[in-house]
């Protein structure tokens, strides 16, 4: 028997799987007793099978079992999650004692689209991913503890507000204007984009397989373009019961000090040269601007002011606590899984937080000998109070409270006090959400099985906001700002499948799959505001009681349809060579008239070249498997009525009232400097459809010195077609865009995963694995330039347009999606330091922004000006390559282990960074000709330029985690596991802000530092 | 048993999954303009187009910024300088935009007339009003349209699939005037008297039909580029002229007339003053600007965002918007050498000076030149306001009049507004060319800021000789925009 291998692949599981090799032919002579155990625990529902017929028996609820068999027979002892024995019986032979081992690497089963097969057998590029190193870690969702888990899998978790989830890729990102996220299915039931699966309990989680090929992904068709991630739920085993209860509680501290002004007498100097330097009357000289004192230096460096410390005030220590108590039983009828989350993080700010509280209940029911019941429902309630936005950043010179004892206000234009907003407003959305699912499974004959599967997932959610007349322009002109939005969302999907396996003679295996599904989605919301409310005293509790002329309700409503037809084939020749054959078929009813049917076929060859005799005799290799494959997959993209004419509803006001008014052309989007312009859309494309991927993976999996060593590396080409577009029409046609299917973006790539076991014995073990990917994406095509709308780079010819988000510090897009360069490169002005007294600056300016101390732009066209024509691209977020480290080492009921995570070669957008008090006292002065820090200047207006593009590359040690297992064999208490985890010990990176992990646009934010967090907690078993 | 249940099942989803969409909680085609109040909802979704700002600054942009009495601020950010300075080229934002809301207003207005032509649910009073309006509105989109871009793409139908996205270019100008005399002309047969704030009615068909006629009588006289080749004679071009304005002068003194009070005019509470013809329909009490008016703040001056006080004459104060952004600045030389110093559209509708609620100065203060007060709601909420851009107003049909009729007729009526302005009469005896001249004037004066300057020069070929910054340029240049990049590019039937 070879060794266990690393803990980084766990207990697989799954019912397909008891499906054991299976042939007509039998022979009976003697009657057989046996036990089959595991862990020390009788196994129940074991299956005991003789080779190459169709008899077997399972095991009772003691593990025992009776089979009647003849001498020379082999016996197959097999059960889910461990590796299978195969027993010859002999004549002397009256009891067989069998303890199965959990399944190793090379024979585990993994989960596929629609069944599961022995990894060995997996003919695409899938990984599974343990929860066994993620077990001791707090988080609101799954997705945030993959980072670095997976090659080719990249997680960002950018934001850490309590709650957030974070933003999940599988190979690069493919799609300009549909979702780049992978989609989750959750116990075979496809739930949606990854991101933030807060319906469910990490906790409750056995295991998690990510499928990143075509031959993986296509039979997800229009859905699976972007990779799925297959999730599986804790089931019983084991026949017997387990009662675990866990409890972890999380304090994060910063990792930086807060970046604000803390020497008021500096900030005000600061200031007034900043000011001075502008042209403009200096601030602190002791006079009043916009009702608003502002004492002179003097008088700061007397003392006699306020030094707030709006830091302390606005936020705390973050503490997350999570408990889990969960329930598995099994006998031999079927098990129960049932399990209690509850989850609350208070957040950074004062009075932020989430709270969740998850519930699952999972069963499965023998009725009769081939027929088996599941259910499973996952239920979870959350509250997301949000009061996020407190400016600690506040000047400190300002006191909290004034004279009176009020709140002290600046101005009639204050609206940032943060105590005046955090006691006066209202922002919490609260939730539930419901996955539940029944399946039945019917053996019809050997090795041809039936299971349909009927799954329903309903979310509510209420938000509940208030805006009272001091915390913002708006509301204070409103006189108060309700809202009360009401949403739900349901999807009903019935799976039907077929799956035939069978083996001829010793040679060939085959085993098809063929079913269909039919998914039914709808999502209504209902939307009310109300202002002008005579006091606050209400919040929204009373929205009749505003002004009923200004009520504004909204309601939507979507349906779609999605009506799917798949089969799959997987053939083996010798388990040698390996053949997968998929298609899906997908009609939706999103997709235009035309083109309601997309086709998504994959193919895939593997060749296991261990079983090669002429492999065989090499020494210390155990496996040596190639895989290539083909397919295509899509991206949905379009929602719902997306492909039909649409008229506009807007108001005129009309005989004293507002008249609602109706007609061609309708609000599809704005553009322009705050949003001011309308962008017109609701002329009809029946031909729009899905995008399309095309992709070509080859990959090797390798084992060596008796599975000790393992090396996985993937090759891959992934060609996306069909991007959904706008295109843009004719001024005089009135409509401004419409959306199409143009463009094209290649992601090629290159993974390695090595996973090495290098101690293991019974007292010590040292495992490590390390992951690699390598990606790198390109823009292809962008359609028509012309209807495209596109523009062309003064110095290069290069076709672009801007992508993502205006930054107000540059009244500009950075980023860009450019033909031939990556999705998201920068694009903007060179600097070349800082210009210096008596220096020709390379050009001139009418607005000052070629004089000493400012930045020396590059004048790259050689017009002696600075203007649009100067511009280049100066980054690029997409990282050279990311890699992980994870190390495990295990001494007696110790274990320790450690994960880095690394990201490199990234470019991030330092946005505010000449804001930054710390880069403000390190000012460019005629006394401090420095040719890093532009001088002060309050009025400069700030071109995009690779002054702010920073390296964003870093390496973290994420997690660190320390447990003990304390075994007690009492007859009730099992074990005692007590454990610590820190979160980000350390960061290694050159980057000035608080942390450089950004979204995939490379922007960053600022916000708080990122937090360290120390988690202590303590899980039972019974 | 169990394999028939599912047979049936898997059937039965089959029969349900109809993949086809009906469309949910929006109007499409097939499911709006069944009914009079489709049609009337349809109608002012029309009017509508004109109130986002994208058209309603454009006015200003266009009417007043490239000419010698109006100037953005130094530093307004985007194109505006363009238009400034005579630069303006195929890219410039507000050329597009206004462009695009031309077709947008003449799109819907072609919806309403698609629609209802062969209706049987409109019953034939609202049929004829809401047709006649729809006509209106295209004209007047139409005439907007070629006095800014000359040559434009002609659109009469309503524009449903891809392949109706590319009209076709205008022969001539002849072309594009037929479409909105024969518009205005049935729109004078469909419309009665009915003067209702916010919309059209029989005179302001025949104020535009004034406006059309005497824009190309006095541009064929003065030998205007395009106008040149048109196949109209001069003197019956104001002959209609004359004819149609006074129509509106003399016929409908019970709804329209001369407003004696001068501010009045300007006032947000008297949209349905004797003076409006024509009015956009902005109130405050909207919730998205277009339906409410920042025009305000384009013309005010910031004041931190504290409401000052507009001080007049009589010493009355006026609040006003304390967070404008002082964009709009009438020029020093055009307030100071154009008007007399008693002139009451100076001294009452122009300013230099911003007030506390006291009636005392604020000193120092961010004006930074002289700021119109025509555009001011002394009841805004916040950015929000009732001021609305004067689309056709009696005084300019007035002016029309004078100016198409000549100095016999129409002396009366300029020296209406002279007297109104506190100013020297015009005398008797002047010639027809110096009188005409003197409208002229007058209509910069009296129609300062309301988007009118740009096109009484365009038609009298006098850009380049009035304004400083265009002087480089041929009056041919000067007479057009061009037409935007975006529909050169996209629109292979120009």
């Amino acid at each position: 028997m070879k060794p266990k291998l690393s803990a980084c692949f766990g207990r697989r599981l799954s019912i397909l799987s008891c499906a054991l090799l299976l042939s007509l032919a039998a022979r009976a002579q003697q009657m057989l007793d046996g036990r089959v155990t595991a862990d020390g625990a009788p196994l129940v529902g074991a299956g005991v099978v003789i080779k190459g017929t169709t008899k077997g028996v399972s095991t009772d609820v003691s593990g025992n079992f009776s089979i009647r068999v003849a001498e020379g027979d082999v016996l197959q002892i097999g059960y889910v999650g461990y590796r299978s024995r195969e027993i010859t019986v002999t004549a002397a032979m009256t009891f067989v004692e069998a303890e199965l081992e959990s399944e190793n690497v090379i024979d585990d089963v993994v989960v596929v689209g629609y069944g599961s097969m022995r990894r060995s057998d997996v003919t695409g590029s899938v990984v599974s991913v343990s929860m066994d190193a993620l077990r001791d870690i707090s988080s609101p969702s799954v997705e945030g503890l993959l980072q670095g888990r997976a090659a080719g899998l990249q997680i960002m978790n950018t934001s850490q507000d309590p709650g957030s989830g974070a933003e999940v890729r599988i190979r690069g990102n493919s799609s300009l204007n549909g979702s780049n996220t992978p989609l989750v299915v959750v116990d075979g039931f496809p739930i949606g984009d990854a991101g933030n699966l807060s319906q469910l309990n990490p906790s409750d989680i056995e295991s998690i397989e990510i499928l990143k090929d075509a031959s993986s992904a296509a039979i997800y068709g229009s859905r699976g373009a972007n990779g799925v991630i297959l999730i599986t739920t804790h089931k019983a085993r084991g026949g017997r019961t387990d009662v675990t209860v866990n409890h972890r509680t999380t304090v994060g501290y910063f990792t930086d000090r807060l970046n604000v002004w803390r020497d008021p007498l500096l900030m005000a100097q600061i200031a007034n040269e900043e000011l001075t330097n502008a042209g403009l009357p200096a601030l602190y000289t002791g006079r009043y601007e916009n009702g608003t004192y502002y004492p002179s230096l003097i008088e700061i460096q007397r003392g006699e002011w306020s030094r707030t410390d709006w830091a302390d005030l606005c936020l705390r220590t973050a503490i997350v606590n999570n408990t889990t108590l969960s329930v598995a039983h099994s006998t031999e009828r079927g098990s129960v899984n049932a399990s209690v989350g509850y989850y609350d993080d208070q957040g950074v700010y004062r009075k932020d937080g989430f709270k969740k509280g998850n519930v699952q209940l999972n069963g499965t029911w023998k009725l009769g000998r081939n027929f088996t019941l599941q259910a499973s429902n996952l239920f979870s309630i959350h509250e997301r109070r949000v009061n996020n936005t407190l400016e600690y950043g506040r000047n400190p010179l300002w006191p909290v409270y004034d004279e009176n004892g009020d709140y002290y206000i600046s101005s009639l234009t204050d609206f940032s006090h943060p105590l005046v907003v955090t006691d006066n407003t209202k922002n919490s959305t609260a939730g539930r959400d419901l996955i539940s699912s029944l399946a039945a499974e019917w053996e019809i004959v050997g090795g041809l099985k039936l299971r349909t599967q009927l799954n329903y997932n309903y979310a509510t959610s209420v938000h509940d906001a208030y805006n009272a007349s001091n915390t913002s322009q708006e509301a204070f002109d409103m006189k108060g700002i309700a809202r009360i939005d009401n949403g739900h969302s349901q999807d009903v999907l019935t799976e039907t499948y077929l799956t035939f396996q069978r083996s001829f003679g010793n040679r060939h295996n085959l085993s098809v799959m063929a079913g269909h599904s039919f998914d039914y989605e709808t999502a209504r919301s209902l939307s009310t505001t109300a202002y002008g409310f005579v006091n606050d005293a209400l919040g929204n509790e009373n929205m009749g009681s505003g002004d009923p002329q200004k009520n504004v309700v909204r309601n939507t409503y979507s349906m779609s349809k999605l009506l799917s037809f798949y089969g799959r084939a997987n053939y083996s020749l010798d388990d040698k060579y390996l053949f997968t054959f998929t298609m899906r078929a997908d009609g939706s009813s999103k997709f235009g008239r035309n083109s309601k049917w997309g086709y998504f076929p994959s193919g895939a060859v593997s060749w296991k070249m261990h079983n090669e005799a002429w492999m065989k005799q090499a020494r210390g290799i155990d496996e040596f498997k190639l895989r290539v494959s083909w397919g295509i997959s899509g991206n949905q993209g379009i929602s719902p009525y997306q492909t039909l004419d649409r008229l506009g509803v807007e108001k005129y006001w009309f005989a004293d009232k507002w008249q609602t008014v109706i007609g061609p052309g309708y609000e599809a989007d704005r553009e322009g400097a705050n949003d001011r312009y309308v962008v017109w859309g609701g002329i009809a494309n029946p031909d729009l459809k899905w995008e399309s991927t095309r992709q070509w993976n080859i990959g090797l999996d390798m084992a060596f010195l008796d599975a000790r060593l393992r090396l996985t590396v993937d090759l891959y080409d992934k060609y996306t077609t069909d991007l959904l577009r706008e295109k843009y029409l004719p001024l005089s046609s009135s409509y401004d865009k419409m959306w199409v299917n143009d463009g094209n973006i290649r992601n090629r790539g290159f993974e390695a995963t090595l996973d090495g076991q290098i101690v293991r014995n019974e007292k010590f073990s040292l495992s490590a694995t390390l992951i690699f990917s390598l990606n790198r994406n390109k823009v292809c095509g962008l359609g028509n330039a012309v209807s495209s709308g596109l523009s062309t780079d003064y110095l290069t010819g290069m076709q672009y347009e801007y992508c993502g988000q205006s930054l107000p510090m540059f009244n500009a897009n950075p980023s860009i999606y450019a033909v031939g360069y990556p999705m998201y490169v920068f694009y903007g002005y060179r600097t070349a330091g800082i210009i210096q007294q008596g220096e020709d600056p390379g050009f001139m300016s009418s607005d000052g922004k070629d004089l000493p101390g400012e930045f020396r732009y590059v004048d790259l066209n050689g017009d002696y000006a600075i203007d649009d024509r100067d511009r280049c691209i100066i980054g690029d977020p997409n990282p050279d390559f990311t890699a992980s480290l994870n190390m495990a080492f295990r001494y007696r009921n110790l274990d320790v282990s450690l994960f880095f995570n690394g990201v490199f070669g990234n470019d991030v957008i330092y946005n505010g960074y000449t804001y930054d008090p710390r880069v403000k006292t390190k000012r460019w002065t005629p006394d401090n000709p420095t040719n890093r820090y532009p001088r002060l200047n309050s009025t400069r207006s700030y071109l995009f330029s690779d002054y702010f593009v920073h390296d964003g590359s870093f390496v973290r040690l994420q997690q660190l985690n320390i447990g003990y297992t304390i075994p007690v064999r009492r007859a009730f208490l099992r074990s005692i596991r007590l454990f610590a985890n820190i979160e980000n010990l350390f960061t290694l990176t050159g980057f000035e802000g608080y942390d450089p992990e950004t979204g995939v646009d490379g922007i960053y934010w600022g916000g708080y530092p990122r937090l360290r967090k120390y988690t202590f907690g303590l899980e039972l078993k019974f | 048993m169990k394999k028939i249940i599912h047979t049936l099942a898997c059937c039965a989803l089959l029969v349900a999954c109809d993949l086809r969409e009906e469309p949910y909680g929006f109007y499409s085609r097939n499911n709006f303009y069944k009914s009079e109040a489709d049609a009337e909802s349809g109608l002012m979704y029309a009017y509508n187009a004109l109130t986002f700002l994208e058209y309603s600054r454009g006015i200003f942009y266009i009417g007043d910024i490239p000419t010698e009495t109006m100037s953005p601020k130094s530093d307004e950010a985007g194109d505006v300088y363009q238009l400034e300075n005579w630069i303006a080229g195929r890219e410039t934002e507000q050329l597009k935009y206004y462009f695009k809301f031309c077709y947008i207003a003449i799109n819907r207005a072609n919806a309403v007339i698609d629609r209802l032509e062969d209706n049987p649910h409109v019953g034939e009073t609202a049929r004829r009003r809401i047709l006649g309006e729809a006509r209106f509105l295209r004209a007047w989109n139409y005439f907007n349209l070629v006095r800014t871009f000359g040559l434009v793409p002609v659109q009469t139908r309503t524009v449903a699939e891809l392949s109706q996205t590319t009209p076709p270019m205008a022969r001539d100008l002849d072309q594009l005037y037929d479409l909105v005399f024969a518009d205005l002309t049935v729109a004078d047969d469909l419309l009665q008297i009915d003067k209702r704030f916010g919309r059209a009615d029989k005179a302001a068909a025949q104020s535009l039909m004034a406006k059309a006629y005497l824009t190309v009588a006095s541009a064929k006289e003065h030998g205007v580029y395009r106008y040149r080749e048109m196949r109209r004679d001069p003197q019956t071009m104001y002959d209609s002229a004359a004819y149609w304005a006074g129509k509106v002068v003399r016929d409908y003194a019970a709804n329209y007339g001369f407003d004696d009070d001068l501010r009045a005019i300007y006032d947000v509470a008297k949209p349905d003053g004797p003076e409006h013809i024509f009015i956009m329909a902005n109130d405050r009490s909207g919730t998205q600007e277009g339906n409410y008016s920042k025009l305000p703040l384009m013309f005010l001056p910031s004041n931190n965002s504290v409401p000052f006080y507009i001080r007049y004459g009589d010493g009355s104060l006026q609040r006003a918007n304390g967070n404008g952004w002082g964009v709009f600045l009438c020029n020093d030389e055009f307030v100071e050498n154009a008007f007399s110093t008693t002139d009451r559209r100076r001294t009452e509708l122009i300013h230099r000076t911003i007030y506390d609620q006291t009636g005392q100065p604020i000193v120092p203060n961010q004006v930074r030149g002289y700021f119109s007060s025509k555009y001011v709601d002394p009841d805004f909420i916040g950015e929000r306001t009732s001021a609305r851009p004067f689309l056709i107003r009696f005084s300019d049909i007035a002016l029309v009049y004078a100016e198409a009729a000549g100095p016999e007729a129409g002396l009366p009526y300029v020296n209406r507004i002279r007297s109104r302005a506190g100013i020297p009469l015009l005398p008797e005896g002047m010639s027809v060319a110096e009188f005409r001249a003197a409208v002229i004037r007058e209509r910069a004066l009296e129609l300062a800021f309301e988007g009118n300057r740009l096109f009484d020069l365009r038609r009298t070929a006098s850009v380049t000789t009035t304004d400083i910054k265009a002087a480089g340029l041929s009056e041919a240049e000067a007479a057009y925009y061009p037409i935007p990049q975006r529909e050169i590019d996209l629109n292979p039937n120009l």
